[in-house]
C-alpha cells in the first residue's frame, strides 16, 4: 500500500498568536505539523504496519518546511517530497489543492490521507478540493479503519447522526478526525534514521502548472486581515461549600440572563 | 443580478434552523433566495424551505438519498446551482456541510469559504468573518474572483425567523450517477431523541472529572431537566464513557449556546475553541488553575458530583 500524507507546516496555535495592523506578527512563532496533519501521518503509519507499503509526506513551501518534513521522517514516514517555492504566504485553498492535483497527478498511491483542516486556517477545505480535481471518492472526518487491502478499506466517518460506514475501493482521499489516534513521539533511533531518509525537492515551477495558478491572480479568496475576537474576560469565582456557591451562581444566572425566568 | 441557493439542512422530515437563519438572511437582502433539499421523504421540509422565502425549491427525494453521500449531493447542488443560475451558494457548517462545500466548489472551479460567522452582503460582493488558528483569531475574508460564491456558514450566527410553510414551487431535480467506488455500509446511529448540540439554547458539558461512565451518567439528568444538550470532552469521548456524538469541541461539534455549563472538563485548547462562544460560561471544576475559569463568567470551584444535585434543586426551583 503506497500513502501520501501531504502535511502543513503551521503556527504552534497552543502559544500567543499576535496580531498587528490586521496581520499576524510572525515573530516568535513556533512552527509546527498541524496536528489533524499529524494523526493522518499516523493513520498512514499504523495502516503501512498492518498492510504494508510506504508511506510519503508531502509539503508545499520554502525550505523552512523540511523541518516539518524531517520530523515526519522522525516519526516513520518513509519518504518526503518538498514542493519548494518562494512563499506561500496567502495562498488559498484552491491554490494549494491545485498544486497538490498537479504533483501527485502522475504519482503512484493508492492512498491520500491528510488532516480534516490545517490548524491556522481551520477550513477543511483543501483535501476535498483536491479529491475533486483529481476525479478521486472522498471520505472525511473519519475516526476508525478497517479491512485494509490495496484495492480497498473500510472507514468510518462521523457525520452528523452517528458513524458512518463505507468501503471505499482504492484510490482516494481521506481526511481524519483526532479521535482516530493519538500521534506517536519520535525515538532517538527515529531522529537518527530521518537523517538518511529520501527527501525529494521539486521546484514548483517545474510542475507545470499554468503560470497564473502560482500568482496573486490564482487565489479564489483572500484574507483581507486577522483580528483579535473580543477577549473573553474570565468572571466571578466562587469558592467554598457546592450548596452556597451554586444557588448563588443559579441566582446570579436567573438575574442576569433570565433563566428559566 | 445575484441569486443566492440554500442547501437545506434537514432532520426528521423538517427544516433545521440552521437552515432557518440562512434562508430569513437572505430573503431580508432583497435578493432572488431558492433552496435546494435533497434526502429521502422531504416534500414538508421543502414546503417549510418555501414558507421562508425560497422562491423556487429544487426537490430531490428518494429513497437512495436517506444517507448522505459526497457524490450524488454535489450532483444534485451543482444541478439546483446551474438551474437556478445562482450566483452564490450557501450551505450550513455541518458535517455534511464540510464534507460537500469544498466539493461544490471545486466542481464549480471557484473558491469557498468555511465556517464562516458574519457576513457583509452587497449583491455579490461579499464580505465574511471566520474564526482561525483554534478560534484565537478572526479571519476578514474576501472573494477575490468573479464566478459563483459558495459559503459554509456556521448554526448560530443570524436570528431564527419562524414563519409558516406554503405550498413550495418545487423543480424535481433528476438522480445524478452514484459513485461506483463508494458503498455506504450503514450508519451506526448512537441515541436519537436527544437534543442536537449545535441547536440547543443550553448545554451542559462533562469532563475528565466525571471519573468514568457513571459519573458521565450522573449528570445527564441535569441536562434533561434544563432542555439542554448533553455535551462532552474529547477526553470522555476517547475513553468510551460517552459516544462521540457528544464531542463539543473543534473536532467534535463547535456549539455557542446562550449557556454552557462545564463541569469536570479542563479546558483544552480545541474544546475551548468549541465553545467560548457562548454567551455565558459556567464552570465547575476542583482545579482552581483550570485553563477553563479563564474563560468562564461563573466560576465554581468545587466538586462536580456535590454542585450537581444542587444545581438539580435550583433548576426544580427556578421553574416553579
Amino acid at each position: 500500500m503506497q500513502i501520501i500524507v501531504p502535511i502543513k507546516q503551521v503556527p504552534d496555535v497552543a502559544l500567543n498568536i499576535k496580531v498587528k495592523d490586521g496581520e499576524i506578527v510572525q515573530e516568535g512563532i513556533s512552527w509546527v505539523i498541524s496536528s489533524w496533519d499529524e494523526t493522518a501521518l499516523e493513520a498512514a503509519l499504523q495502516l503501512t504496519e498492518e498492510a504494508g507499503g510506504e508511506v510519503t509526506v508531502l509539503s508545499i513551501g520554502t525550505a523552512k518546511v523540511q523541518e516539518a518534513l524531517r520530523k515526519a521522517l522522525a516519526l516513520g514516514a518513509h519518504q518526503a517530497l518538498h514542493i519548494q517555492c518562494d512563499s506561500s504566504a496567502g495562498w488559498d485553498s484552491y491554490q494549494v489543492a491545485k498544486v497538490l492535483a498537479k504533483t501527485l497527478a502522475d504519482q503512484d498511491y493508492n492512498l491520500i490521507i491528510t488532516g480534516k483542516q490545517a490548524q491556522d486556517s481551520d477550513a477543511g477545505l483543501t483535501p476535498t478540493m483536491l479529491a475533486e480535481f483529481l476525479g478521486l471518492p472522498q471520505v472525511t472526518n473519519i475516526t476508525a479503519f478497517k479491512d485494509v487491502s490495496d484495492a480497498s478499506i473500510t472507514l468510518h466517518r462521523k457525520g452528523d447522526d452517528g458513524i458512518e460506514i463505507s468501503k471505499m475501493t482504492l484510490p482516494g482521499v481521506v481526511t481524519v478526525n483526532d479521535s482516530l489516534a493519538e500521534p506517536r513521539l519520535a525515538s532517538m533511533r527515529g531522529i537518527m534514521m530521518a537523517k538518511k531518509k529520501p527527501m525529494e525537492t521539486v521546484d514548483i515551477h517545474s510542475l507545470g502548472l499554468a503560470p497564473e495558478v502560482l500568482q496573486s491572480g490564482g487565489l479564489m479568496t483572500e484574507v483581507v486581515q486577522y483580528e483579535k475576537p473580543d477577549e473573553r474576560k474570565e468572571g466571578r469565582r466562587f469558592e467554598g461549600d457546592e450548596t452556597e456557591t451554586v444557588p448563588e451562581v443559579m441566582q446570579n444566572l436567573k438575574k442576569n440572563i433570565g433563566l428559566f425566568a | 443580478m445575484s441569486k443566492i441557493l440554500v442547501v437545506a439542512d434537514h432532520k426528521s422530515g423538517s427544516l433545521k434552523d440552521s437552515t432557518k437563519e440562512l434562508l430569513g438572511f437572505a430573503s431580508g437582502l432583497g435578493t432572488e433566495v431558492n433552496a435546494v433539499v435533497i434526502g429521502s421523504g422531504v416534500s414538508a421540509a421543502a414546503d417549510e424551505a418555501a414558507g421562508q422565502g425560497a422562491a423556487t425549491v429544487y426537490v430531490a427525494d428518494d429513497a437512495s438519498l436517506e444517507v448522505y453521500t459526497t457524490a450524488l449531493y454535489t450532483g444534485l447542488v451543482v444541478d439546483a446551482v446551474q438551474q437556478s443560475g445562482a450566483t452564490q451558494v450557501w450551505l450550513t457548517s455541518t458535517e455534511i456541510g464540510r464534507d460537500l462545500t469544498p466539493r461544490v466548489a471545486a466542481r464549480l472551479d471557484v473558491g469557498a469559504l468555511s465556517d464562516v460567522t458574519k457576513l457583509e452582503v452587497n449583491g455579490d460582493d461579499i464580505t465574511a468573518y471566520r474564526p482561525c488558528m483554534a478560534t484565537k483569531l478572526i479571519q476578514q475574508v474576501r472573494f477575490k474572483h468573479d464566478g459563483v460564491r459558495v459559503l459554509s456558514i456556521r448554526a448560530g450566527s443570524f436570528e431564527v425567523i419562524e414563519n409558516a410553510p406554503t405550498s413550495a414551487n418545487v423543480v424535481s431535480l433528476f438522480l445524478p450517477e452514484a459513485d461506483s467506488r463508494l458503498e455506504a455500509l450503514g450508519v451506526e446511529v448512537e441515541e436519537s431523541n436527544e437534543i442536537s448540540l449545535n441547536e440547543a439554547p443550553i448545554v451542559v458539558s462533562v469532563g475528565r472529572g466525571a471519573g468514568g461512565p457513571d459519573g458521565c451518567e450522573s449528570v445527564r439528568p441535569l441536562a434533561q431537566q434544563m432542555g439542554a444538550a448533553f455535551g462532552a470532552s474529547r477526553a470522555v469521548c476517547d475513553a468510551g464513557w460517552l459516544p462521540h456524538k457528544h464531542q463539543v469541541g473543534q473536532t467534535g461539534t463547535q456549539v455557542k449556546p446562550n449557556l454552557y455549563i462545564a463541569l469536570g472538563i479542563s479546558g483544552a485548547i480545541q474544546h475551548l475553541a468549541g465553545m467560548s462562544g457562548s454567551k455565558t460560561i459556567v464552570a465547575v471544576n476542583k482545579d482552581p488553575d483550570a485553563p477553563i475559569f479563564k474563560v468562564a463568567d461563573y466560576g465554581i470551584v468545587g466538586d462536580l458530583f456535590k454542585a450537581v444535585p444542587v444545581m438539580q434543586e435550583e433548576v426544580n426551583k427556578l421553574k416553579t
